[in-house]
């Protein structure tokens, strides 16, 4: 397979948003590849498989995009089963056994576009379980959050108000008419892009009278009626006896709500290394306001001209768990989840315990010296044989399955695999011709081989 | 038969093989070929008494109805395997069985020294089947040899007047008559022939290993340990340096200093009817002022007989001066003192304001015993989704009128705390009750079930009622009170029997696999999950692992380890009962 330079020469980058959302459509400037299946994969998914990669080629990226977002038939069995399984978990203030079964599911899902979601909707919450201390709640949360991963954010937003998990952890498990949580509203416009300067003091706690009357009791969600202030509250302009259902809608009809959406899918699924332009997202901003249909925007952004144009291929730095899962999904293998869970925290992405309210800040925040090494390691730790994860995972073993039987075509099928071919040709070469103790087709060489490849820095990147 | 010369025997081709044309004078013992101070070195002196329980008619068909060998021997390496034998049958012309007694009946040592060399002597009945046995063995190994493109690999060469072979250009032996020497390589093979030669000093001519045999007494089966030379490894060192943990401190002490201080140990092994006795003697004593707690102070003390309960899974009994722990913890653990004092405070609350060391321990005898058992779970309670075994501590009181109130207190005050915690959490507390069994009144706590949804399907919580009563003496701290009754009953009738301490015993542990697979059997469902994310598993993968498990756990039955000093050597001894059909 030629070493390649892909997705440089791709047309109309600062072209109009006409353009920019318009359906990407092959052509020979920018032809479908390996390079943007590759691209499309690992940002609507975690990274591909070879059998997925080969089928997206064939089909052309619509259909494949397609595919990512209508479920498989065996989709809801799936997630019916992995139900169960978290459902089964011991009652605890932990939250590993869930996150292990998450990372299970995020390794074998036939969706995973719907689990990328989730974890976009996590870190967008960022519930913590520090406050929360509970594994049923935290799977209630996570559940909640999949439930709607691709469907109305009004919906979402409502959900999640009432959600005893979300509550917990904003400290508002008491919200009483003789002191309103203002922290608890303050968060709530937030997610409607309300902040400092769009929102006076005066809102925010008109908004938490509205909110009154709710508690989390025994982890489960009780209206106290008394405890509701009835009275008359001016928020955003609006009067009225406002509930917290109100103060959701009168939220979510500004302006600032969908382009707040908007903004952090665009860093989720674009770009996080460009500051898009109001006039760039209008239109996306000016549909998603309509219904706030998230499938809908989702869809809208992987057909475009802009996801698969420069301005978003490789601009963005993989997360822990997208790099863990670009060398697990694509080897098919699956691997002890439990180690997995610790080895993430320590490289700065703990799942069900986000850092901040603001989640993880993600970019360029993901990579330091202790992290490189880390991911390093990791990747060492993934492909080692005896070590934290058992036998760990055989790109030798992969590449017989694919018909690869000798060093020459292994190795560059695992190049293929985990880069696409799309790294500089001296890299491509020195790779090819010699990583020192890599030589041959033996099940130690080959893993040393991928891991060589998985430490390119074209890897870190989405 | 095939033999390529081998020039020098100093080159990397170690050897092997030797057959004496004239071997009919009586071979010496094993241990006068083989050089002295091996670290370890393990002798089964009359082969024929374990062959015959082993291959007894009835123990090879409980074998073979075990699920665990109907499942194994349709698996492609069993067959491959059974396959291996039959062809050795057919070409040696006589049943494995007999051929095993042939080959191995006159006995067999196996030793290890530090530098590495290994070398196994085993004798047999037949030399006229060893060789034959050899000759098979040659012409495969030769025959790998070629197909592997190294037929240089097997070799012999003649040292001494001895043939050595050699099947991988590593492994080295030879044949003596009946006897038959292996060695990890080809000096370790010529040692054993300089001293059949020469006959200088050997392991058996040692004072430590005469010793040592002399303890283990007419064993069919004797290890032993050179602790002396053994106690330099670093690893040793450091585990025998002490520890640090509190704990670990108090349930091991007695048996490092044991091993701290002596020079050797001799194992034995035997097997009467279906029971494996195992049994180990050091000539070291736990003397150290570090240990005097773990020692009975007179010769008619020890540690008490174990609590026999329905559903038992483990019990363990100790022989612990408490209050002399913990009053020389400053000695013992003076890296710990800030943990301890904290520790201390924190039961100085629990206790009333009183001195943990002087006010509560001491008022402690120093016999202590744990019971672990299964739980049979109310069913107008329900059924927690993890089940967890029950466990019980009965500690013995000086002055039980008196401590009894002390300790009641200590715990209603740690039950408090609990559910001041869980309140915070918004969830539900231990209900404090007071129950009576038989002539015993006895304290109690549990959670309601108002809030449970499911009653097959409770939370962890629901293994736990934690129980206290006093039995004459006897203060029982049970984690449920369905084993405090079982206990009160048992002690009640211990009481009646006056069971008496075990003499020189300082620690007993019984435990018996068949409850502990009931339990993994009760906890299926959880333990194949767990086993799903922990080592990256499909469900049926993990299903069959934990099934091999129960299995295991099922046939392996009970065991009995006892550890004690008498006679100025430190005992312990080990009884195994598989459980077979």
């Amino acid at each position: 397979m030629p070493a390649q330079q892909k997705v440089e020469t791709t047309g109309p980058v600062e072209a109009g948003p006409c353009w920019a959302w318009a359906p990407y459509e092959p052509d020979d400037e920018r032809p479908w590849d390996l390079a943007r299946a590759g691209h499309l994969l690992r940002r609507a998914g975690f990274g591909g498989r070879w059998d997925r990669l080969q089928e997206a080629l064939a089909d052309g990226p619509q259909a494949t995009i397609d595919r990512l977002l209508q479920p498989a038939a065996e989709v809801e069995a799936f997630h019916r089963t992995y139900d169960a399984y978290e459902a089964a978990l011991p009652r605890s203030n932990s939250v590993e056994g869930l996150t292990a079964w998450w990372l299970r599911r995020m390794i074998e899902s036939p969706q995973p576009l719907l689990e990328k979601m989730t974890l976009f909707w996590h870190g967008y919450f960022a519930t913590r379980n520090r406050a929360v201390q509970s594994t049923e709640l935290m799977i209630g949360h996570v559940q909640r959050l999949r439930a709607h991963a691709l469907g109305n954010y009004a919906d979402l937003l409502a959900d999640v108000v009432h959600d005893p998990a979300v509550l917990l952890a904003l400290g508002a498990q008491e919200n009483r008419r003789a002191r309103p949580s203002e922290p608890f509203a303050e968060q709530l416009l937030a997610w409607c892009g309300l902040g400092p300067g769009q929102i006076s003091r005066r809102d925010v706690h008109e908004a938490a009278r509205a909110l009154t009357g709710w508690f989390v009791l025994r982890h489960e969600m009780r209206f106290i009626e008394r405890e509701h202030d009835t009275g008359v509250k001016r928020v955003l302009g609006h009067e009225g006896p406002f509930t917290g259902d109100d103060v959701l809608q009168i939220a979510l009809a500004q302006q600032a709500a969908p382009r707040w959406v908007v903004g952090r899918l665009y860093r989720w699924l674009i770009s996080e290394t460009d500051e898009p332009s109001e006039e760039l997202l209008a239109p996306l901003v000016e549909d998603f306001g309509r219904d706030y249909n998230i499938g809908d925007l989702v869809e809208r952004m992987v057909r475009s001209n802009r996801f698969f144009s420069p301005a978003a291929y490789r601009q963005r730095v993989k997360s822990p768990v997208e790099f863990a899962l670009g060398i697990i999904r694509p080897l098919e293998r699956l691997v002890p989840t439990v180690p997995l869970v610790e080895h993430l925290a320590l490289l700065g992405q703990e799942l069900g315990d986000p850092p901040t309210s603001q989640g993880w800040a993600g970019g360029r925040y993901w990579i330091n010296r202790a992290t490189l090494l880390g991911r390093h390691r990791l990747a060492e730790e993934l492909l080692a044989q005896g070590g934290a994860y058992g036998e760990g995972l055989d790109p030798a073993a992969a590449a017989r399955r694919h018909g690869r039987e000798d060093e020459s075509s292994a190795r560059a099928w695992l190049l293929a695999l985990f880069l696409q071919d799309d790294v500089a040709p001296e890299v491509r070469e020195h790779l090819m011709r010699a990583v020192h103790g890599a030589n041959g087709t033996s099940s130690p060489a080959l893993r040393h081989f991928a891991r060589a490849v998985v430490a390119q820095p074209e890897f870190q990147l989405a | 038969m095939f033999r390529k010369s081998v020039f020098t025997l100093s080159a990397a081709l170690p050897l092997v093989l030797l057959r004496l044309a004239g071997a009919a004078d009586p071979l010496p013992p094993a241990a006068e070929w083989l050089p002295p101070e091996p670290i370890v070195s393990i002798e089964v002196s009359d082969p024929n008494r374990l062959l015959d329980r082993l291959l007894d008619p009835h123990t090879t068909a409980a074998i073979q109805e075990t699920a665990a060998y109907q499942h194994y021997r349709k698996t492609p390496q069993m067959m491959e395997f059974l396959n291996g034998i039959r062809l050795f049958e057919a070409s040696l012309g006589v049943s494995w069985e007999t051929a095993l007694r042939k080959l191995v009946g006159g006995g067999a040592m196996v030793a290890v020294w530090p530098n590495g060399d290994a070398v196994a002597i085993i004798d047999g009945e037949d030399a006229d089947l060893l060789g034959r046995l050899h000759e098979m063995a040659l012409a495969i190994a030769q025959g790998e040899a070629e197909k592997a493109g190294q037929p240089g690999r097997v070799a012999s060469a003649d040292y001494r007047g001895v043939t050595g072979w050699t099947f991988n250009g590593e492994e080295a032996h030879a044949i003596l008559g009946t006897r038959f020497v292996l060695a990890n390589r080809a000096e370790a093979l010529r040692a054993v022939i300089d001293l059949k030669a020469e006959g200088s000093a050997n392991l058996a001519s040692t004072a430590h290993y005469r010793a040592a045999a002399e303890a283990a007494g007419s064993s069919p089966v004797m290890g032993y340990v050179d602790l002396a030379t053994l106690r330099h490894l670093t690893a040793l060192h450091n585990a025998l340096e002490g520890t640090s943990e509190p704990l670990a401190s108090l349930l091991f002490s007695g048996i490092l200093e044991s091993i701290r201080t002596s020079n050797w140990l001799a194992l034995t092994a035997d097997l009467h009817e279906s029971l494996l006795y195992v049994a180990a003697v050091t000539d070291g004593e736990p003397v150290e002022e570090a240990a005097a707690f773990a020692l009975p102070k007179s010769p008619g003390e020890g540690a008490m007989p174990n609590l026999d309960v329905p559903g038992r899974i483990a019990a363990l009994s100790l022989y612990r001066d408490l209050h002399g722990f913990y009053a020389a913890k400053d000695d013992l653990f003076p890296e710990r003192t800030s943990g301890l004092i904290f520790f201390e405070n924190m039961m100085g609350i629990f206790f009333s304001g009183r001195d943990f060391t002087e006010e509560v321990l001491a008022e402690l005898k120093p016999q202590v015993r744990l019971v672990v058992a299964e739980q049979v779970y109310d069913p107008a309670v329900g059924t927690p989704r993890v089940q967890v075994p029950a466990f019980a501590l009965v500690f013995g009181m000086h002055r039980p009128e008196s401590f009894m109130p002390v300790a009641e207190g200590a715990v209603q005050t740690a039950l408090g705390l609990v559910n001041f915690t869980r309140g915070q959490q918004g969830l539900a507390g231990l209900i404090i009750d007071r129950l009576e069994h038989g002539d015993t009144r006895f304290t109690v706590a549990y959670f309601s079930t108002v809030d449970a949804k499911d009653p097959d399907d409770l939370d962890t919580q629901f293994n736990f009622r934690p129980a206290l009563a006093r039995v004459g003496e006897f203060l029982v701290l049970s984690s449920t009170e369905g084993l405090a009754r079982d206990l009160i009953d048992v002690l009640t009738a211990e009481a009646a029997e006056a069971v008496e301490p075990l003499p020189g015993v300082h620690s007993l542990m019984e435990a018996d696999a068949t409850a502990l697979a009931s339990i993994a059997r009760a906890n299926f469902d959880q333990l194949v999950l767990n086993n799903m994310v922990e080592q990256g598993t499909s469900r049926e993968e993990s299903e069959a692992g934990i099934t091999g498990l129960i299995t295991i756990l099922e046939h392996l039955g009970r065991a009995r380890l006892e550890m004690g000093s008498q006679d100025g050597q430190t005992r312990l001894m080990l009884d195994i009962e598989p459980n077979l059909p």
